[in-house]
């Protein structure tokens, strides 16, 4: 019998002494090994009915927190526009007035009154 | 993402396949029943925690990948726990301590006169096989009794195909004169 002839016969006998001996495992080993994998296949099973894990939660608080800072950046960074669309400190009381917002609303209605001759204030022109 | 009926009935099926092979496989590098359990155990946690939903064909390897890579970090705490222990001057209690499972009779299967002589071969070669080095044992186990090439070895096993062909080499090497040493 040459070299390999003997390494395969070797093999062969371990191999074969090493599934006798996965069959001969004790019984109590063999239950514990049954609930072990009850257990991993259970733990398994648990994690995937409860949708929001820990984990999950700090996921979508970070990409919460990520879409916010992403937000305040482009704001600060855009440039602000440069004529102000109220420039006099006149227009500014009309727009942060809230008294008699109605008047203000009403100008024009009140600008065609006075053009066309009939100014409230001085009476009938006719 | 829901865990499917199919994958879990496949799963269970993988794992059952897997589980004594991996207990015996710990076992012969802690020496230990309940550290062999315990290593099994986070083995398979893992495994269905991270790979579940990997191909079926690619769990063998990734089972003992993660197998592996535990017994390699039990086997390193364990260095550093008895180099600290014999520092401080005291002895290993767990290592001493004999498993008591070991001397358990097994009820399952009688043992007849006839299988004597195979349970003393048996001894002998579990004896040989937790002689080797923690890698030799490896590579030994994953080649010749899972059946796995040497590609698939080296993936499990973390290393270079080179590294597994030494190691299977000196294993075999050492196997056969423990085994002969045992028989004269």
């Amino acid at each position: 019998m040459n070299a390999n002839a003997q390494e395969k016969h070797l093999l062969e006998k371990i191999k074969d002494l090493l599934d006798q001996g996965m069959e001969d495992l004790n019984s109590l080993n063999g239950q514990r090994l049954e609930n072990l994998r009850i257990n991993a296949l259970r733990a398994i099973e648990e994690k995937h009915l409860s949708f929001f894990t820990p984990w999950r939660w700090i996921l979508v608080g970070g990409f919460s927190m990520a879409m916010i800072a992403t937000a305040v950046f482009f704001l600060w960074v855009s440039p602000s526009p440069a004529v102000l669309p109220v420039s006099r400190v006149d227009d500014f009381e009309i727009i942060t007035s809230r008294d008699h917002i109605d008047f203000y609303q009403n100008l024009d209605f009140y600008h065609w009154l006075v053009t066309t001759g009939n100014d409230p204030v001085k009476g009938k022109a006719s | 993402m829901d865990l499917p009926l199919n994958s879990r009935d496949a799963l269970d099926r993988f794992l059952a396949g897997v589980e004594r092979p991996a207990f015996k496989m710990a076992n012969f590098a802690s020496r230990n029943t309940d550290e062999a359990l315990d290593l099994v155990q986070e083995a398979m946690f893992e495994f269905v925690r991270r790979y579940w939903d990997r191909p079926q064909e690619k769990w063998k390897a990734l089972f003992y990948r993660v197998l592996q890579s535990r017994i390699t970090d039990w086997h390193r705490r364990t260095l550093v726990r008895r180099r600290i222990l014999a520092w401080v001057g005291r002895r290993d209690e767990a290592e001493e301590r004999e498993d008591p499972l070991e001397r358990l009779a097994d009820s399952a299967s009688p043992t007849p006169y006839d299988q004597v002589a195979r349970q003393e071969e048996m001894r002998a070669l579990e004896k040989a096989i937790r002689a080797l080095p923690l890698r030799q044992q490896q590579a030994f186990l994953l080649r010749a009794w899972e059946g796995m090439d040497v590609g698939q070895t080296a993936f499990v096993m973390g290393c270079s195909e080179g590294s597994i062909k030494t190691h299977y080499s000196r294993a075999i090497h050492a196997l056969r004169g423990l085994l002969e040493d045992s028989h004269s």
